[in-house]
């Protein structure tokens, strides 16, 4: 290992441990598998669904036990109030139930993401494969809400809300980046694509900068709260992008995850990028990445291989606690109530 | 013969075979006679004695620590060792499992457990059924399985509140949302037609809910629509069989089926129903659910004689559709137009060739007759061999990379590999009139196999490389004659035979003896014509026939074939265009549901009409009714 790796080792630990005697501000949340081998039909027990960070830097496994939840959204009034988006669509809590109640109907299948309104915290969003489905109502009801989403290309693979708004939500397409400003009653198109959009998500410290990123056009930015849009230089576009974390500890880093790309970061806001898979298994098949919101740890969930984690923003990997095997859908960042 | 007739008939059965309980006799014995039975009696005993068969054979492998659901079941059924099955079913149900393969064995060991297993064993398959989170699947079979034994179990266990089911719904919630999907399902399937047609294994996903419909919904008309949908599918299944083999096209098919068309599902179907075809080993699988509840099942008259009593030739033009396209696509369920033509001797089927289902789609195929087809390959066809993770996403909620690499670690491994014989194609385009069919191939340059793989069999005799260009053969009782519109080269077929793994499934590869004809050409063609040997003197003139039509074609700026067929017929086909049959366009729009020999609906209509001889049924969706009649003699 080289002086230089030496250094940003040592500065990592010292930030991790200063991190650590902070009290966190937030609890880390995944939708995770731990399942290699499973296909539907078969009979191997595996362990899926919600784990969360313990103080003990381990994944503990909460909840019901579903191989395909695809995303997570907190109740910030009560953090014990989970909605998930999964196969069979969308899940929410249900006194007494241990496995949770099946909002949706039958006509609507594969839920892919879903979100809370903080400004509207009963309404709750889930982006589909036909579309959008909202619930003002804590998930009691759904309705479909897919006015001004175009008849075909709707796939809907991400939604987020933003923060500084009721009702104001994006949700990415096959045809592209949608707003809408009334809680999804009315849909426009703020950035046409050709190609699935696989990610929103806007920066944790700076409102109005937002990322979305592409199948096949690359990643796109906005500096106006997602009214207007501009292709990022420095990331490669051929192949597809999967997601995008801004990290909550400092203003200036963002990572993307792609299966071909492996880790791309970026440290002075998306100006510049740098590939970050040194100590990632060959062909690093990123299918996620996330960022610790209390610690600036950096997250690479790697296709069939499992979890790593970095101290140095991706100079540098470790393999993690969660078992090996693990894939993870989606790194969630829950604010902890104050006493 | 009613099905209380059928149970005194099992009944006589099992005392009868009680001495070979480990054989399997109708897959290792002889293929069968093939006799058309006359009577009901006749034909009633007979699937009774089937039926019993596969009882026999599960329940005599059974070992108490090992007992699974569908030993259970038969034992349930049987009235035997209620005792064990108590002690197995409370073991088994502290493990759940997740998702519909789970819940319609458990569902049918409810209900055939409901008035012999203990108040525990009851009590340990409902509390299974309220902590174990249920995924419904993401594909048509799935939710079929998924909502039939959401509403039995419904049914079963009324006026229940929400805490108490995994779904979080209460009884009432759960009947009327699987009651909804289900009829929704049954509309698409009699106006536009089956989304998983003809698959060569998914059928029982099919039936078997249908079936346990039919026997246990409380609701009448849930129980009719279950009679009426086995009716349908296995009017569908009689009219695409030759003796009881399902040929192409298949919605759904596998590497081993596609050639050794024999060896599917299918044919267990085909054994137990009809008695034409020796089952699968091990009766399926899946087909041990299905004896079950067989019993309760009636097969028709007139589709056991469309399956078995072939006096005439069966041409059909039929409506399908897609697998459910979610992006990348203006439609959702855009149409597939089947064409069937079977004669005694060989089979040929076709459908207009698109992506249809992405992996396991099949689109044309000549088969031909074989007195016994185990382990035969009685069957010819060309592909693209096609592989792209986009156009796994139009269909699946997934990314483009991992999906064409993991589908082999799912059990289906040539998705990926150049030398597939199994899947669809956006670049094939294909014409069949009566026994020829026309594929033409337009694959744009850069697409990940510039191959097409045409299927010649082990078993065939006689192969000859013309120098005119044809390739004549001999499967059977059949001639064929096939030609490749661009150079070729040959190439060994190689099966996937599965191997032991840890890490899903795992295969490795065996010459079967079958060759593959491989062509490069990007802009390509395949031209199949057949004929049974009767009606030539010999080889030699049927070699003469050929090359005596007329046959122009060219490959720029689109791949072109105008020929005259050996039935007589001018046919003009550009890819990519409409064909032309003796000057008239061929008009897709106007293809009915189903249109020909024996089976016939209107596009819309929820009612089919099946013919044989004198006989007639009418299943009517709209009045929920089954109508005979029997034509007066003459």
């Amino acid at each position: 290992m080289s002086k230089l790796k030496y250094t940003h080792l040592l500065l990592g630990l010292l930030l991790g441990v200063t991190a650590a005697l902070a009290a966190p501000q937030y609890d880390l949340i995944i939708c995770a598998n731990v399942n290699k081998g499973y296909v539907i039909g078969s009979k191997i027990v595996t362990t899926n669904g919600l784990f969360r960070l313990t103080e003990t830097r381990e994944w503990k496994h909460f909840g019901a036990n579903d191989t395909t939840l695809t995303g997570a959204a907190v109740d910030p009034r009560d953090p014990s109030v989970i909605y998930t988006s999964a196969l069979n669509g969308l899940w929410i809590p249900l006194k007494g139930s241990p496995t949770g109640r099946m909002a949706n109907s039958w006509d609507l299948t594969e839920g892919r993401d879903v979100a809370l309104d903080p400004n509207a915290p009963d309404t709750i969003y889930l982006a589909h494969t036909e579309g959008v489905a909202v619930s003002t109502d804590k998930g009691l009801t759904l309705e479909h809400r897919n006015h001004g989403l175009p008849a075909r290309g709707r796939f809907a693979e991400t939604i987020e809300v933003d923060r500084t708004k009721a009702g104001r939500v994006f949700v990415g397409c096959e045809k592209g980046v949608f707003l809408t400003d009334d809680a999804g009653l009315n849909w426009r198109q703020v950035l046409p694509t050709e190609a699935q959009v696989n990610d929103i998500q806007q920066s944790a410290l700076d409102a109005d900068f937002w990322m979305a990123v592409t199948d096949e056009q690359g990643a796109w930015a906005s500096h106006d709260g997602g009214l207007t849009w501009m292709q990022v230089t420095g990331l490669p576009s051929e192949h597809a992008l999967y997601n995008i974390a801004f990290d909550p500890t400092n203003a200036k880093r963002i990572v993307v995850g792609s299966w071909t790309y492996g880790v791309q970061t970026s440290e002075d806001g998306g100006k510049t990028w740098t590939t970050r898979n040194e100590g990632l298994p060959e062909n690093p098949r990123a299918w996620r990445v996330g960022v610790n919101p209390n610690t600036g740890r950096l997250y690479a969930s790697v296709f069939q291989e499992t979890l790593y984690h970095s101290d140095d923003f991706g100079r540098t990997w470790q393999m993690d606690t969660l078992a090996d095997g693990s894939l993870i859908n989606r790194f969630v960042s829950v604010p902890r109530i104050n006493p | 013969m009613k099905p209380k007739t059928i149970f005194i008939g099992i009944l006589i059965s099992a005392v009868c075979s009680a001495l070979s309980l480990h054989a399997q006799p109708a897959f290792e014995g002889p293929p069968p006679s093939r006799e058309v039975l006359q009577s009901a009696d006749q034909r009633n005993a007979a699937y009774a004695a089937r039926i019993n068969e596969v009882l026999d054979w599960r329940i005599g492998l059974a070992k108490p620590e090992t007992l699974d659901m569908a030993t259970i079941a038969m034992l349930l059924v049987r009235n035997q060792d209620i005792e064990l099955c108590n002690q197995r079913v409370i073991e088994m149900m502290k493990e759940p499992g997740t998702g519909p393969f789970w819940m319609f064995p458990s569902t049918i060991v409810a209900f055939a457990g409901r008035d012999k297993l203990s108040p525990e064993a009851q009590a340990s398959i409902r509390n299974a059924w309220r902590t174990e989170r249920q995924l419904r699947g993401d594909t048509e079979n799935h939710w079929v399985m998924y909502h039939t034994s959401m509403y039995l179990m419904s049914e079963l266990y009324p006026n229940e509140p929400a805490v108490t089911w995994s779904d979080g719904k209460s009884s009432e919630e759960n009947l009327a949302e699987t009651r909804g999907w289900l009829i929704d399902w049954m509309n698409l399937t009699t106006t536009i037609g089956q989304g998983e047609y003809d698959p060569t294994h998914y059928i029982g996903e099919y039936a078997i809910p249908m079936a346990m419909l039919a026997t246990w919904a409380k609701d009448p008309e849930m129980k009719q629509r279950g009679h009426i949908m086995l009716d349908w599918i296995f009017a569908e299944l009689a009219n695409q069989t030759l003796e009881g083999v399902l040929r192409g096209p298949n919605s759904r098919t596998d590497d081993t089926s596609v050639t050794e068309r024999w060896n599917s599902l299918a044919s267990f179907f085909s054994w137990i129903l009809f008695g034409n075809t020796p089952p699968t080993a091990g009766y399926g699988g899946w087909g041990n659910y299905f004896a079950v509840l067989a019993p309760n099942y009636q097969v028709p008259e007139v589709i056991y004689r469309i399956a078995t009593d072939r006096q005439q030739d069966i041409y059909q033009h039929d409506h399908a559709r897609t697998r459910r396209i979610w992006r990348y696509s203006d439609e959702h369920m855009p149409p597939i137009y089947k064409t069937q033509y079977l004669r005694h001797d060989y089979a040929v089927g076709s459908h207009q060739g698109r992506l249809s289902d992405p992996i396991q789609g099949h689109v044309w195929d000549v088969t031909w007759r074989e007195d016994d087809p185990r382990g035969k390959f009685p069957t010819m066809f060309s592909v693209h061999a096609y592989s792209s993770g986009k156009a796994l996403q139009m269909f699946f909620a997934t990314y483009p990379e991992p999906m064409p690499k993991g589908i082999y670690r799912e059990g289906k491994p040539s998705y990926d590999a150049p030398d597939k014989v199994v899947g669809t194609s956006p670049y094939e385009k294909v014409f069949q009139d009566h026994d020829t069919v026309v594929a033409l191939y337009d694959i744009p340059a850069g697409t990940r196999f510039e191959q097409v793989n045409g299927f010649f069999s082990k078993d065939l005799k006689h192969v000859t490389e013309d120098k005119s260009g044809w390739i004549f053969a001999q499967g059977g009782n059949a001639y064929l004659a096939y030609r490749s519109l661009t150079p070729y080269h040959w190439e060994p077929h190689l099966n996937y035979r599965q191997i032991p793994s840890d890490a899903g499934y795992a295969f490795e590869r065996d010459d079967t003896g079958s060759k593959i004809l491989v062509s490069n050409s990007l802009k390509n063609g395949t031209i199949v014509q057949a004929a049974s040997a009767d009606e030539f003197a010999d080889f030699a003139a049927f070699q003469v026939a050929i090359k005596a039509l007329p046959l122009k074609f060219k490959l720029e700026p689109l791949p072109t074939v105008s020929m005259t067929t050996l039935r007589g017929k001018e046919i003009t086909f550009t890819y990519g265009e409409a064909p032309v049959v003796d000057g008239v366009a061929v008009d897709y729009s106007k293809w009915k549901l189903f249109e020909g020999t024996h089976l016939n609906a209107e596009l819309g209509s929820r009612k089919l009409t099946i013919t044989h001889g004198r006989l007639q049924r009418v299943l009517d969706f709209n009045t929920l009714t089954i109508a005979d009649t029997v034509t007066p003699g003459k």
